[in-house]
């Protein structure tokens, strides 16, 4: 059994903050979970997905995020508790509706917690997520601890029911996706009803009115703020330096501190809660020092409440100086880290600290760099991506209209990179690629003749093209669209969607027939395997060349990974070593210098390509694009 | 570093420099370059220092002393109409095979004895194939020599079909080629490089006398549009005083002056020195003023010994070429020679580029045959 539904109270189990996240809402006795996978935060209802059958959970995936607030928030009207998480991407897909949940509010706790991804380490931008709170008027938590983590996510459930207003639980990658001590609180055994008061309409108007009512919901909850055991403060009576944290930032501070040997020195706030600002609890501590330092991810959210907040108290907290991004003593981009806040300090207190060597990180490097192999950002071996990509970029060449590609979020976005051959020219959100294409659809009329190619995965596809291909058809946008379905959402790990036949509980499901759909809107529509390379190129080709509108092509064919760890390699290959030219003209290393799939390796010494046999999946394509029919493909 | 000689360079001074004649020389001799509707197309970058692409093309270092010491030893020094042994008229005696034939018939008549009589086993042709674009087509049979009867025009990647084969590994094959492909075929015999095409089996080279071929995009579109998109069965060209396109639509003659399509002839036939295929056995043209009957230079001994066969077994009827008629063809070559060379000269290339011909010879073709300018 998982630990997350492990009825042991007071048990310490080693959770990955995702989990603990989702143990959070177990102890909270959460009923009906819905998300779109996102990371860092697939994990949370991947665990919950696990569980939800034996701890009489409702748990999905949800074809995007809004529709998996909307799923959680219709919980909450019925007095259930109901809980969503994404990614911070995936919140601008949900603020239309969450602002205006927080008008409506809302009746059994609703939590909605994101998982920001500071530096961008899986994500298409860096996003601060807190600025919806304030935009909002919505109660914010930020864990820095597993614990935290855990006992925050259930504390979020009561004050959201008490409010009646959704709370957001703000987390980061080195939250989420660390792992770290959590003791285990009960699980509750109570049954709600579910039932949904007919009198009471839930709507966000009047706003005079609803608006209103959320500062007053706003206030109440700053009060139980100034009480929470989440803020704390550690340092001497009057500080030199105060420094303002939150998150996983806290954990850096108290370690450069720490390193430092500053603690007699340096007090530490450490906000859980940080919207609305407990003032109380701040003013006491801002009178400690005249010297201020926030430390926090991504955007300088604290660091400017709380100036706004020491302004409107001037008179009794008096002049203060400022230090954080605004001021240049901290980076106001990224992810933070030790070091980081060491070197701050450092410079604030004029202190010499050397942690290591100067030359230790140099060292490192170079002694990483003979060891580790050279690889490039790229699809997995046997990845039908790479196929369709080879197929796209033969078209466009024999097209020869300077066509291009529009792509957006999975694992196909890495045809901006060489793995896909440099193919896809723009991406940004889910669906863009091919919102993009309607627009460069038109432009025909002022005279742009080159051919749009839009991508999009099959997951994809259902979150956000839908509506954009209805779009497409009504307003006659002239592109070819390339729907990469390979039966998986593999960027984020492999979770089942509409197009899988499977749910997030593991049970059957209708299949959403992407070709029946698209038939339906009228758009013209076929289907290939990328793995036949020279018919989807043709395809392909002869789509782009074929009159005005939208045309759909479904390129489809089972993520390898997916399909491998199933039923193992497709076909034995291997290349034949006198057959195999090598950088003879006439092949120039085809295989291992331009289509570059990891399953083949150049060997200098032989001057012939040879198969890697554990990284080899078997998908044959290989064999296709060989010049000099080197590579041979046996049934496995 | 040594200069480039790979493809890295073949797009620098031919494809880059709009000097690229489509013969076909370079494509499908590895998976980066083919033909594609009517284009040169490059699927992948190809880093190599030396390529079979560089080496063949026409356009990239032409040393016609070189070829013509290679080929048939000694120094090239008809600068005319280059080497041959006579120039004779002729025509196919079947009126069947000159009905379909653009003029006399010569060429297919030859092809189909070469085949028949097992002189060649295989054939490179050129077709029409749908929408009017050409393409290299590979026959084996005399039937088949027919469906590829007549002139096309339009630049076709000839040489492509013979990069690409299939081939069993022992056929003899002949080639019919328009001279920049006559003259990729001379380089590719002479090539140092690595072969991995049947260079060495090719036994019979007829080339096809040619002042330019045009660009099939943009002249297949002025075309369509010029018979209002009506589906074009067959063009000819009509000699002068004429000049005229005639193009064939179902039950309509549409006449477009040639004039109108000039601009489709692209700058590399600009540049081109040779009208009469000088390194093929033997090259074949029209005959000014006499419709039905080819000029034929006879250039080679295999040559002499195929067209010399074709008349004994009565498939050709052979006249001698009337004095004008020779001195106009001289003269008619030596003015696409002397217009080529001033283009090159207008280019900045004389010096520098693809053509390596003596300073000696070049003001000789400057000089030679003023007359025929007018």
């Amino acid at each position: 059994m998982s630990l997350i539904a492990k009825d042991a109270p007071g048990q310490q189990v080693l959770l990955m903050g995702n989990e603990a996240i989702a143990r959070g809402a177990v102890e909270a006795g959460v009923k009906v979970c819905a998300a779109y996978p996102g990371n860092p935060s697939s994990e949370i209802i991947g665990s919950l997905a696990q569980v939800g059958e034996d701890l009489g959970i409702y748990v999905e995936w949800s074809v995007n995020e809004k529709v998996a607030l909307e799923i959680s928030a219709a919980a909450s009207f019925a007095g259930l508790r109901g809980l969503t998480a994404m990614k911070q991407n995936g919140l601008n897909v949900a603020s239309d509706f969450l602002l205006n949940l927080n008008l409506s509010g809302t009746k059994g706790g609703l939590v909605v917690v994101v998982c920001d991804d500071p530096s961008a380490l899986s994500s298409s931008n860096e996003e601060d997520s807190r600025a919806y709170a304030k935009l909002g008027d919505l109660p914010l938590l930020e864990p820095s601890t597993f614990q935290e983590a855990k006992d925050m996510t259930k504390w979020a459930f009561e004050l959201s029911e008490e409010l009646g207003i959704p709370c957001m639980l703000r987390s980061v990658t080195r939250v989420s996706h660390a792992r770290g001590n959590v003791k285990l609180g009960e699980i509750p055994k109570d049954v709600r009803e579910p039932h949904f008061d007919t009198t009471h309409p839930i709507i966000p108007l009047p706003v005079a009115w609803t608006h209103r009512s959320l500062h007053d919901k706003l206030a109440k909850c700053r009060e139980r703020f100034e009480t929470s055991s989440f803020n704390i403060y550690q340092g001497p009576e009057k500080p030199e330096l105060l420094v303002v944290t939150c998150g996983s930032s806290w954990l850096y501070v108290r370690e450069a501190v720490h390193n430092l040997g500053l603690e007699d020195r340096v007090g530490v706030v450490k906000l859980g809660t940080t919207w609305p600002l407990p003032g109380d609890f701040l003013r006491r501590h801002l009178k400690r020092a005249a010297r201020i330092l926030f430390v926090e991810e991504v955007d300088p959210f604290l660091e400017e409440n709380v100036k706004a907040f020491c302004a409107e108290n001037g008179d009794e907290l008096g002049m203060k100086t400022f230090l954080g991004k605004a001021s240049g003593d901290m980076p106001d981009i990224g992810e933070m880290n030790p070091d980081i806040v060491t070197e701050t300090l450092k410079r604030i207190f004029r202190v010499s600290y050397e942690p290591r060597p100067s030359e230790y990180a140099q060292n490192a490097t170079q002694i990483a760099l003979q060891h580790a192999p050279m690889r490039q950002l790229g699809f997995c071996a046997g990845c039908p991506h790479r196929a369709t990509y080879w197929a796209v970029k033969n078209a466009l060449a024999m097209d020869g209209r300077d066509g291009f590609v529009l792509g957006d979020i999975g694992c196909y976005t890495l045809g901006i990179a060489p793995a896909g051959f440099s193919q896809v020219k723009t991406f940004h959100a889910m669906g863009s690629g091919t919102g993009l294409a309607n627009g460069f659809g038109q432009l025909e009329r002022f005279g742009f003749h080159q051919p749009i190619i839009a991508v999009c995965g099959d997951s994809t596809f259902y979150h956000a093209a839908v509506p954009a291909l209805i779009n497409a058809q009504y307003n006659r946008a002239d592109f070819l669209m390339l729907i990469l379905d390979n039966s998986a959402t593999s960027m984020t790990g492999f979770q089942p969607h509409p197009g899988t036949g499977r749910t997030a509980m593991g049970q059957e499901a209708p299949v959403v027939d992407i070709e029946g759909l698209c038939r339906a809107l009228g758009a013209h529509v076929e289907a290939v395997d990328p793995f036949q390379v020279t018919e989807t190129t043709h395809t392909i080709y002869r789509l782009l060349q074929k009159g005005k509108g939208l045309r759909v092509l479904v390129v489809r064919r089972e993520c390898a990974l997916v399909r491998g760890k199933r039923e193992g390699k497709l076909f034995q290959v291997r290349v034949d070593q006198q057959r195999c030219i090598g950088i003879d003209c006439g092949c120039n290393r085809l295989c291992t210098r331009v289509f570059k799939c990891p399953g083949l390796v150049w060997d200098p010494e032989t001057g012939k390509a040879r198969v890697d046999e554990a990284i080899c999946t078997g998908c044959g394509v290989c064999a296709e694009i060989c010049p000099s029919s080197a590579i041979i493909k046996e049934v496995a | 570093m040594a200069e480039n000689r790979g493809l890295q360079a073949l797009e620098a001074n031919v494809i880059q420099k709009d000097l690229c004649a489509f013969c076909g020389a370079c494509l499908s001799l590895c998976p980066y370059l083919r033909s594609w509707g009517g284009r040169w197309v490059k699927l992948h970058d190809c880093d190599l220092a030396e390529g079979r692409c560089y080496a063949y093309c026409p356009r990239t270092e032409l040393d016609l002393d070189a070829i013509h010491s290679g080929l048939l030893g000694g120094p090239y020094e008809d600068l005319a109409m280059g080497p041959f042994r006579r120039v004779v008229m002729a025509q196919c005696t079947d009126p069947q095979v000159r009905q379909r034939a653009q003029t006399g018939g010569v060429v297919s008549a030859l092809m189909s004895l070469a085949l028949d009589a097992g002189w060649i086993d295989a054939a490179v042709l050129t077709r029409r194939g749908e929408d009017q674009l050409p393409e290299g087509y590979l026959v084996r049979k005399r039937e088949e020599v027919l469906i590829c009867a007549g002139s096309s025009y339009v630049a076709a990647p000839t040489l492509e079909a013979l990069n690409r084969g299939p081939w069993n590994g022992d056929e003899r094959i002949g080639v019919v080629a328009i001279p920049c492909q006559v003259q990729a075929l001379a380089k590719m015999r002479l090539s140092a490089l690595e072969r991995k095409t049947p260079i060495d089996r090719i036994a019979l080279i007829v080339g096809l006398f040619c002042t330019w071929a045009l660009t099939y995009r943009p002249f297949m579109e002025f075309v369509r549009i010029r018979v209002q998109g009506v589906p074009i069965q067959k063009m000819d060209i009509t000699p002068p005083p004429e000049r005229l396109l005639k193009v064939h639509t179902h039950g309509d003659v549409w006449n477009i002056p040639l004039d109108e399509i000039r601009s489709f002839i692209p700058p590399t036939c600009g540049v081109c020195l040779d009208m009469t295929s000088e390194w093929a056995d033997l090259s074949v043209g029209t005959v000014e003023g006499m419709e039905g009957w080819n000029t034929v230079v006879v250039r080679t001994e295999r040559g002499e010994e195929l067209f010399e066969r074709a008349e004994k077994e009565g498939l050709l009827e052979i006249r001698q070429l009337p004095e004008a008629n020779f001195q106009h063809l001289r003269d008619a070559s030596l003015l696409k020679k002397r217009r080529a060379l001033k283009a090159l000269q207008e280019r900045g290339e004389l010096a520098t580029g693809y053509l390596k011909l003596s300073q000696e010879a070049v003001q000789r073709i400057l000089e030679d045959g003023t007359e025929a300018e007018s």
